[in-house]
């Protein structure tokens, strides 16, 4: 791309840089990429966007389950030269695939029309990721998101407390309040028909500048069957799993922790999904309150209904709010 | 809705929801069993497709030429079934066809919706196997047409 055409020179970009990084990362040459490609576009590179020139850091990267970081080469950091704000830049990057969990497979596909649409929807709002989206130079919608400072639910949430006990009496009522408020936001959502698509614990990150969780990622969406929500429902009872339990409460770990405990457990304890993490957390922790565990117990195999709506949960946990506060 | 001629008693109308399972057209021949040739009865066989969420297509031309696709795949099953029931002794004009999108609604609600357009007294449905976790992850049409379904009779085949 020509300096030319895009209103900036060179030397005008190398002093917008130099403006927001150290010297020393500075380069030396400032190259204006075509933004249709991101395999193109490089750290140092500027592109631009709806006429604000960006310059490009590093890819993003997500880890699952304990895996090494993938590089999401459509997914880069980048500062924004005009106000200095790190902004995460998401170009289309369309897949269409089968997802397995066990032996059912889904149509599943990652649309970025589905977050540039959230994004609409939900703009303003703490309890989402904030950002816009601009057509690229072959017209296709490439997403500009703020950087969101802060840790994830899975990171904090194991963090709290000395132990078990420790964490569910001094810091489980406020983590639960929070909760509530992140399945709220995902009700918002259900009722003007969208599903987030991907709901996991590292798709919440706590904003250090407001303090509350951001859901983040909204570009996957599933086919559903009967229940157009359910799939968002089992992610939401995964988390309300994981955070009462302090983290992942597996059968392997409870059987080198406490084999009695194991003995106790009845196939029907588990996660309906995941049958190595225990659902029936009150068998492992008998302080944990009976409406709090009958919530958690819609999620285990031996769950005889199901939640089909944000309303449904949002009910149960009120009433496990309310019993905690009378402890 | 089918009716005889003044004074004659209504006939009854079914409404079979089918796809293009086996527990689909077990219901179907399940139908034929039971009323196939008495005098009374008027059928509607049902397919409803799936709501093609614009997300999973490029272009709203590959939408439109899936729906369209879909809703030739599905009448054409529709006439076989109209076929297989008119054989078991049904007069023609007594089994009717219909086939529309899901829209936004469940397929449950899909099924109520058209049940409570048509006055049937009957909904006919076959029972998918799922696992535990499929129905808790997607549901099932047959369980929620037990719960929510008012003013008719459910079959569920087996």
């Amino acid at each position: 791309m020509a300096l030319g055409d895009i209103g900036y020179t060179e030397s005008d970009l190398r002093g917008m840089v130099r403006k927001w990084v150290s010297a020393d990362r500075v380069p030396k040459r400032v190259q204006v990429k075509d933004t249709s490609d991101f395999f193109r576009v490089d750290y140092d590179d500027v592109v631009m966007l709806g006429g604000v020139p960006y310059f490009v850091r590093n890819n993003e990267r997500e880890g699952r389950f304990g895996l090494e970081d993938e590089p999401k080469f459509w997914v880069k950091r980048a500062i924004d030269l005009l106000t200095g704000e790190t902004k995460v830049l998401k170009w289309v990057f369309r897949e269409h695939f089968e997802a397995r969990i066990g032996s059912l497979v889904f149509e599943c596909v990652r649309s970025p029309q589905k977050e540039a649409r959230i994004l609409e929807l939900v703009r303003g709002r703490k309890d989402f990721m904030q950002g816009t989206t601009e057509r690229d130079s072959a017209g296709h919608p490439l997403r500009i998101l703020d950087y969101i400072r802060g840790r994830t639910l899975s990171q904090i949430t194991p963090m709290l407390g000395s132990d078990h006990e420790d964490f569910f009496y001094n810091h489980f009522p406020i983590v639960l309040d929070e909760y509530i408020g992140i399945v709220e936001a995902i009700r918002f959502l259900h009722q003007l028909g969208e599903k987030h698509g991907d709901i996991r614990r590292d798709h919440l990150i706590k904003d250090e500048t407001t303090g509350r969780y951001r859901w983040i990622d909204y570009d996957f969406n599933y086919r559903h069957g009967e229940s157009r929500f359910a799939y968002d429902l089992f992610g939401l009872g995964n988390i309300l799993v994981f955070i009462t339990g302090r983290g992942d409460v597996t059968t392997n770990r409870t059987l080198a922790d406490s084999p009695g405990i194991l003995d106790r457990l009845s196939s029907d304890d588990v996660n309906i999904v995941f049958h190595n993490r225990v659902a029936n957390l009150k068998k492992v922790y008998p302080y944990i309150p009976e409406s709090l565990n009958r919530v958690l117990m819609h999620f285990s195999a031996g769950a005889q209904v199901y939640y089909e709506t944000t309303e449904e949960l949002l009910e149960d946990l009120g009433e496990a709010r309310e019993e905690l506060e009378r402890r | 809705m089918d009716t005889k001629n003044s004074g004659q008693p209504k006939d009854k109308h079914f409404l079979i929801a089918v796809d293009e399972s086996e527990s689909s057209k077990r219901a179907v021949l399940y139908v034929a069993d039971i009323v196939g040739g008495f005098p009374g009865f008027a059928l509607t066989l049902l397919s409803i497709i799936p709501e093609p969420e614009e997300d999973f297509f490029d272009s709203e031309e590959e939408q439109t030429a899936w729906t369209r696709e879909k809703l030739e795949a599905a009448n054409r099953l529709l006439e076989n079934y109209r076929q297989v029931l008119i054989q078991a002794g049904f007069t023609p004009e007594k089994v009717r066809i219909r086939s529309c999108v899901g829209e936004e609604k469940s397929f449950a609600e899909a099924i109520l919706d058209t049940r409570c357009d048509l006055s049937c007294c009957t909904v006919v449905v076959g029972r998918h196997h799922k696992s535990k976790t499929e129905e808790f992850l997607f549901g099932s049409t047959s369980t929620k047409l037990i719960r929510e379904a008012k003013n008719c009779a459910v079959w569920v085949i087996e």
